[in-house]
Order: C-alpha cells, then structure tokens, then sequence
C-alpha cells in the first residue's frame, strides 16, 4: 500500500494560483470556498524586502486531530496515510474545524457536511496525481509515495533538508516544504 | 509585514469562527445542571446524615430542573449541528480518544440517572397529582432508592459539569483551550452556579445558609482557578501568551473580552462579599431578613452572570487562538 505525501518548493512557486483554480474545478468546491491556498507573505523594510510564497493545504496528518476528535468517525486514515472525510458520516458538529491546527477545513453549506483537501483520491485511484500536482506551471508541488524509495518526493526528502508547518504540535503532518530542488550550481 | 492570501475560508480568516452562543449556552446549561445534580443530591444526604431519614430540606424542583436545563442546553447544541437531521450518527460509534464522542454517551447514561432521581425526589403531596399512572408507579418505585440515586447524582454531576471543560480543552489547536485547568475551572463554575439556583430556589433558611457557606469557597476556589489559568498561559509559549491578551486589551478590537474580565472581576468578589454579609449574624436569627433576603437572591444572580460571562468569553476568546495563525511555519 502506498504512504502519500506532498513535496511543496517554494522556491518554484510563482503565485500564479492555478492550483487554487484546478483545486475549486476538479473538485466542484463551492464558491465561496477553498481546499488549498497559497499565502505572499512579504517581510522586512523597503527596499530589503523578501518574499515567501507558500502554498497550503490539508497536511494528512499521521497524527491528525481532526480524526482524533470526530465523534462519528467521517474524518478517518485511509490505509493510504491519507486523511479523509466519510461525509455520509458527518454530522456537521465543526470540532474537526476547530482541532485542525492548519484551519483547512470548511463547511459545504449547501449539504451541511464538512470538506477539505483530499490529495483528489478519486485521481489517485485512476493512478493521476492530483489536480493542483498536475497543473503546477512552476513544478512547485511534486506528489508521490514515501514507501516508494525511488519515487520523486522520496528522493527529494532524503537529499534536501525539509521542514513541515506547525511541528511543534506533533501532528507529523506529511506535507513538506523545501527551498530549491534540485540545488542551482 | 504584508500578507496576501489567495483561497482563504471565511470560517477560518483572519479568525476561526466555527462556534458561537449557541455553544456557549450549551455549557453553561450543561456545567450548571451538572452543579443542580450535585448540589441537590448533597441537600438529601446531608439529611439523611442528621436525621437519618432521607428527606428534602429545601425543594424537591431542583432534582426536576437538572434534566429540563440540560435539555435546553443540547437543543442549542442541536441548533449548532449543521447536518440537524443526522443526530443520530453520534450512536452509530464509539471513539474512545473523542470528547465529543463521550459526552453524547455520557449524556445517555446521565439521563436515566437524573430522571429516576427527579422521579425518586418527588414528595406525596405532588405525585397524588400526576395522572401517569406509569410515572407515578415509577416515582414510587424509585422512593426507595432515592439515598443511592442521590448517591449517583453527587458523582455524575461532577462528571457533567467536568466534561464540558474537557472537550474545549483537547483541542491542541486552540491554546487557550488547551490548558487542563479549563475543566477544572468549567467543574468549579459549574457547582457554583448549581449551588447558586439551589439558594434561589430554597425556601429553608438552614439549607439557604448552608449553600450561601458552601458557595464562598466555590467562588474562592474559581477565582483561585481562573488566576492560574491565565498564569499558566502567562508562563508557557508565545501561542499561549497570545492567548490571553485580548483579556488584558482594551483596544476596540478585542473590548469585549477585556469587558468580560472585568465583569468577572467585579461580580465574583462581590458576590463573596454579599456572601459574607448574609452569613454573618444569621444563625442567631430565626427567620431571614428582607434585606438578607435580597442580598442572598442578588449574590446568586451575580454568581449565574459570572458563570455565563466566563462561558461565553472562553468560547468566542478561544477561537482567537491559534499557532501563529497565516504567517508561522
């Protein structure tokens, strides 16, 4: 069974929002609604300015609180190390939301239930990467499977030095993020 | 520092949002039918510890209003489920690491617990009027038992009132909560706030001094707790310093909380204060004064208003808090 995980390099990302947008279309999110988002967080005094753009996203925790506190068990693992959401399960009582130290859960107000980012299963199963991984222009989001030693994301997180938001919490989430991959000469 | 974000949620930017008083209400009612359960059960035994026989020296209403308050109190916790309808998906599975999970099975062990008691608690006077004649056969039936179901009732209310803290405070996400002094906090304002009704309700001057005494070192004891909360957020890391500042903010932004900790300030201690003038002088005569009267019912008032300010600041307040919500790695 695959382990999947999201490699994210920052320094590839160009803001131009396409994940965000593949995001909303390949998933029928509502309007008003998103399951990843990228932040330009823009630090220091004119003219020495830096930049950091930083997608997010659900990070599929493998110690996610979200599951923990779900009362009727929707929010589940899958054998895949992901985290998902059984919405005929879901009860709309929002703690899920809360516990989420990454706040990337919604609610679909149309159907009361809540949502959040998959890694796009229903691609996964059809052996397609996710709709954001596909449509990155930049090559900033790269997918693949950690129990894998040569896929892509295995390789990049054995050769690079990596972070994950938020460790502290001890969420062990599984999306990471590095900085140029592979390093300019 | 400048932060742009294409794709935020509304329910999460720049604040969570996903409570509000619906929730609030909900332990408020929950902490003070757990502190009626409590409370009411101690009148009895305390009873039937001097006289040896069972019997209420106040008001047989209060073990009635514990299950009636809590039903209002998940009403609104219905009201707050966005999928009203499947309520019933809460039985359907037992995660034993979910707070939420316990209290809708705790709530069904409770329930039976504090009707049989009610039923058990009735007086002849009043169960010659009912004409369920199944009610009736049970009230009787249950008679008996009332020393046990008082029993019961001491440690399930504890365990309601309790629980109400515990399940902000597994939430790791939101500093604030995550403290484990907030059951504790939510334990003691729970049975303050029982004890509070129990004064109101009580016509005997003995049990209304009783609970007046009983609910000094309540008090003392929430504010001791609520003082340590915020020192121990004090002392712990950046998020949990953040936490607590909009209590110590007066600017337009976060007044509301600032407000509430100043309500809180002002309305315990002197709460304790009209305590202590009730008690003092009172066992040397026979009836209560007009004046003691009005002390005692103002006091208890005082004591519900802090119990609810505390809920409602905690539920909106804690939502606030997060690690470094937007900007922190």
């Amino acid at each position: 069974m695959p382990r999947y995980a999201m490699v994210i390099d920052q320094s590839r990302c160009i803001g131009c929002m396409a994940c965000v947008v593949a995001c909303k279309r390949e998933n029928d999110v509502p309007p008003e609604v998103y399951r990843t988002r990228v932040l330009e967080i823009v630090q220091g005094n004119f003219p020495d300015l830096t930049t950091e753009m930083r997608s997010e996203l659900c990070n599929h925790c493998d110690h996610a609180p979200c599951v923990t506190i779900c009362p009727t068990g929707a929010s589940h693992y899958e054998e895949d190390g992901t985290v998902q959401v059984d919405i005929d399960k879901c009860v709309g009582c929002k703690a899920c939301i809360a516990a989420c130290p990454y706040n990337v859960r919604y609610i679909n107000e149309e159907h009361g239930y809540v949502d959040k980012c998959s890694f796009c299963q229903h691609r996964l199963k059809e052996g397609k990467k996710p709709a954001c991984v596909a449509t990155c222009v930049g090559g900033s989001r790269i997918f693949g499977d950690l129990d894998d030693p040569k896929s892509e994301v295995s390789v990049i997180l054995r050769k690079t030095s990596h972070r994950v938001l938020k460790k502290s919490i001890g969420t062990r989430p599984n999306v990471y993020y590095i900085n140029q991959y592979p390093k300019k000469a | 520092m400048e932060l742009s974000i294409t794709g935020t949620n509304a329910i999460t930017y720049p604040v969570m949002h996903v409570w509000d008083w619906r929730v609030a209400i909900y332990l408020f009612l929950g902490g003070l039918s757990g502190g009626l359960m409590t409370m009411s059960a101690i009148n009895y035994l305390r009873s039937e510890r001097k006289s040896g026989t069972i019997q209420s020296l106040c008001c047989w209403q209060i073990p009635l209003m514990a299950p009636i308050l809590l039903s209002i109190g998940l009403f609104f916790l219905w009201l707050d489920l966005e999928r009203k309808l499947h309520g019933h998906l809460f039985y359907m599975t037992f995660k034993p690491l979910s707070p939420m999970s316990w209290g809708a099975w705790i709530i069904l062990l409770i329930y039976p617990v504090m009707i049989l008691y009610a039923l058990a608690s009735l007086p002849d006077e009043i169960k010659v009027k009912i004409k369920n004649t199944f009610i009736k056969n049970t009230a009787d039936a249950m008679a008996p038992y009332l020393s046990k179901l008082a029993k019961l009732n001491v440690v399930f209310g504890v365990l309601l009132s309790i629980y109400t803290g515990i399940l902000l405070s597994s939430l790791v996400a939101r500093p604030l909560w995550n403290s484990a002094i907030l059951p504790l906090l939510f334990l003691a304002s729970g049975m303050s706030t029982g004890t509070a009704v129990m004064i109101i309700v009580a016509k005997n001057k003995e049990a209304k001094l009783f609970f007046t005494k009983l609910d000094i070192w309540l008090i003392i004891g929430e504010i001791l707790i609520i003082a340590l909360m915020f020192y121990g957020h004090y002392t712990s890391n950046a998020a949990h310093q953040e936490a607590i500042m909009p209590f110590f903010n007066s600017s337009h932004d976060t007044f509301p909380y600032f407000l509430s900790i100043v309500v809180i300030g002002i309305v315990l201690p002197l709460a304790i204060i009209l305590k202590f003038l009730e008690v003092r002088g009172q066992d040397t005569e026979k009836e209560i004064s007009r004046f003691g009267l009005i002390l005692m019912n103002t006091s208890a008032l005082l004591v519900l208003l802090g119990g609810a300010v505390i809920r409602f600041a905690l539920v909106y307040a804690g939502q606030l808090s997060g690690y470094g919500n937007y900007t922190m790695m």
